[in-house]
């Protein structure tokens, strides 16, 4: 062989990408991602995280207040009412348009695998880490759509960290319909049980789902101040009506398509939260907690590509049932 | 086993070419197409069970064409394009001589595999799954990496390796590279080509031209700047054989890969260490079939001068510069490390 004249640099290199293949084979994640490099991570993590609730008690009161004025308003729809309550109206306040009026069907999907680069997300002790699940599970469902005659734009295309600014800005800017982000569950606590969530923009109480939030929120790229500019957006309109058919659509065909696969599979419903990536989106928007990292068993079903297909499958006939009612 | 047996054989396994470089001095390069007769009477004709490369083009008509790489990476979910590239490598080691008996006998085969610089764990693992029984070791390494390893360019050098499916970029710091030195974009021959239909169909939307054509003309005419011939073609309007003159749109087409090569290239450029910035600029190599695009190398140049110049290289012989690090990789490994890498 020719080991014994090939200078130190190139057989350091050769050492290198030997020990990538022999990781490759015992399914380790890459060097770059492993411990030691994800904890400085930690610090920026936790700073939204102290943040957020200030926020979400404003973004709270926004909507409760909206949602009262609604109410209100409610029985003056009547024709007789009209004129004097016009007059009390909001100047600015506008009646909610169903979609169902625009016989349009889905044509355009905007897919955001979550994470990616030196954010890995979620990740399980020897397995794959959420930012290559979800960026798989995109592809998959991406080559779904489009045999179908949809459009994909997607938000991220390779294992690159895109912060979440720039994801609803790719997405504001490709004049899409709908937007589904996919995501993986990681719980602290009860790791035991697992299951599938499927999230629409809305204010929160539970202290879990504000911390949630918050962790994926980390690398947003926006400033506390954006973020109560978003917030103040939030309303009670067509994109948050259709972002919840979207999701109560999406939750459940992955519910029943992949406890066929997995009985042990629990619901756990349609949830609101207020991720960054469904407040800056201008169309519907969801997020789907597809699975939890966090189960060991499930762990290592979504370490089987033929399991992440099933996952792409059921997002895809969500997509499909939610695209065929708004006709 | 005795070395004298083993043939090592660097890959460059392609969205639209596949190149492979052996140990006994054979190089081959196929188009990245399979295809199985359709029908018995397709068979019949055919007299063969499976078609690779230009062959499978050239007879697309009768066949059940696959082409198993998109993106520079093996598709994921189909059995039919596993099986297709599975063929592919089989016909690649029995151009370079892996037969025993009159059949491929790969037994005794070590493979370096190239494959996209932003592949993904799982993209390796289904390569690696789906080669298995093909080749006795295989060891799958960036494309970019490979390059850069046969050229000996492994220290403060950029490559770009524009493929079909993807370009590549790689920066090489004298060790190997991790994510933040490489990127992947999805933008690159493939793209151009989608784009070429487009701009054909708009200017004379009475002709008919198919991606197989629009791709032999660019591979004929394609420039960016300014033209030095006019890409004068032949396709049927209506029926009927017509010239078309495509000058502006192969340039139009070539050019909408410019900006993101330029704003990957700068950007990779800035995260490199301030006192080695000017030796990898003046350091950049450019490979694949992309690097054949005429003017390319200037154009790049010119991109660098707002950041103080840089001197771009193309390679003459681009298609075997993958396979050739590849098979240098090959060599280059130690029997230790071949065996850990058994397939």
């Amino acid at each position: 062989m020719r080991v014994g004249n090939i200078d130190r640099v190139k057989r350091q290199l050769l050492h290198e990408a030997v020990s990538d293949n022999v990781d490759t084979i015992r399914g380790l994640p890459p060097r770059r991602m492993r411990r030691l490099e994800r904890t400085k991570g930690a610090w920026f993590r936790t700073t939204p995280l102290l943040l957020l609730p200030l926020t979400l008690l404003g973004a709270s009161y926004i909507v409760v207040s909206e949602s009262r004025g609604l109410a209100v308003a409610r029985p003056v729809q009547k024709p007789t009412a009209r004129p004097r309550n016009l007059a009390t109206a909001l100047p600015d306040s506008f009646e909610p348009v169903k979609a169902a009026a625009f016989p349009l069907a889905v044509k355009r999907v905007v897919l955001d695998a979550g994470h990616g680069g030196k954010d890995a997300g979620a990740s399980s002790a020897s397995l794959l880490s959420e930012k290559e699940i979800t960026l798989d599970i995109e592809r998959r469902l991406r080559l779904l759509l489009e045999h179908n005659g949809f459009e994909v734009v997607a938000t991220r295309t390779d294992d690159r960290l895109i912060p979440l600014r720039d994801r609803a800005r790719i997405a504001n800017s490709s004049d899409s319909d709908i937007f589904i982000s996919i995501h993986v569950n990681s719980l602290r606590s009860h790791t035991i049980s697992h299951g599938v969530e499927t999230y629409y923009l809305g204010p929160t109480k539970d202290p879990v789902l504000t911390q949630l939030a918050a962790e994926e929120n980390g690398t947003s790229g926006y400033s506390i101040a954006d973020l109560r500019k978003l917030l103040e957006r939030v309303y009670a309109d067509v994109r948050r009506d259709e972002s919840r058919r979207l999701a109560a659509t999406v939750q459940q065909q992955l519910y029943s398509d992949l406890r066929a696969v997995d009985p042990g599979l629990e619901n756990w419903g349609v949830k609101r939260a207020p991720f960054i990536v469904l407040v800056a989106t201008d169309m519907p928007a969801v997020l789907a907690e597809v699975g939890c990292l966090s189960n060991e068993r499930e762990a290592a079903m979504l370490n089987e590509p033929h399991y992440r297909q099933q996952i792409a499958q059921a997002l895809f006939r969500g997509i499909f049932e939610y695209s065929k009612k708004g006709t | 086993m005795a070395s004298s047996e083993i043939l090592h054989v660097g890959i460059d396994l392609g969205t639209s070419r596949s190149a492979i470089s052996a140990s006994n001095g054979e190089r081959f390069v196929v188009d990245s197409f399979v295809g199985w007769p359709a029908d018995m009477v397709a068979k019949k004709i055919l007299k063969r069970t499976v078609l690779i490369g230009h062959e499978a083009v050239a007879n697309r008509t009768m066949l059940d064409l696959h082409r198993p790489l998109e993106r520079g990476l093996l598709k994921e979910g189909s059995d039919k394009d596993v099986e297709a590239v599975r063929e592919l490598l089989r016909h690649l080691l029995g151009l370079v001589g892996a037969k025993k008996n009159g059949k491929v006998d790969s037994s005794n085969v070590r493979a370096v595999v190239g494959v996209p610089a932003a592949a993904l764990r799982t993209n390796k693992q289904y390569l690696r799954n789906s080669m298995k029984g093909i080749v006795d070791s295989l060891m799958i390494v960036s494309e970019p990496f490979a390059v850069a390893y046969g050229l000996n360019a492994l220290l403060h050098t950029m490559i770009i390796d524009i493929g079909a499916g993807t370009t590549d970029f790689c920066v090489m710091k004298g060790r190997y590279p991790t994510e933040e030195d490489q990127r992947t974009l999805t933008i690159a021959g493939d793209s151009i080509d989608t784009h070429l239909v487009k701009l054909i169909e708009e200017h004379y939307p009475q002709a008919n031209v198919t991606l197989f054509m629009v791709r032999e003309w660019k591979e004929k005419f394609s420039f960016v700047g300014t033209p030095t011939q006019r890409a004068n073609v032949v396709a049927p309007v209506k029926g009927v054989p017509t010239e078309l003159d495509i000058t502006n749109e192969i340039k139009a087409a070539c050019e909408t890969i410019l900006p993101p090569i330029v704003e990957t290239m700068l950007d990779l450029l800035s995260r490199v260490e301030p006192e080695f910035q000017e030796r990898v600029r003046n350091n950049i190599i450019l490979s694949g079939g992309g690097g054949l695009i005429r003017n390319l190398p200037k154009m790049l140049e010119d991109s660098l001068r707002q950041v103080g110049g840089g001197k771009v290289t193309y390679m003459e012989d681009p298609v075997f510069v993958g396979s050739d690090g590849g098979l240098a990789l090959a060599l280059d490994a130690p029997d230790s490390d071949w065996e850990r890498l058994s397939a």
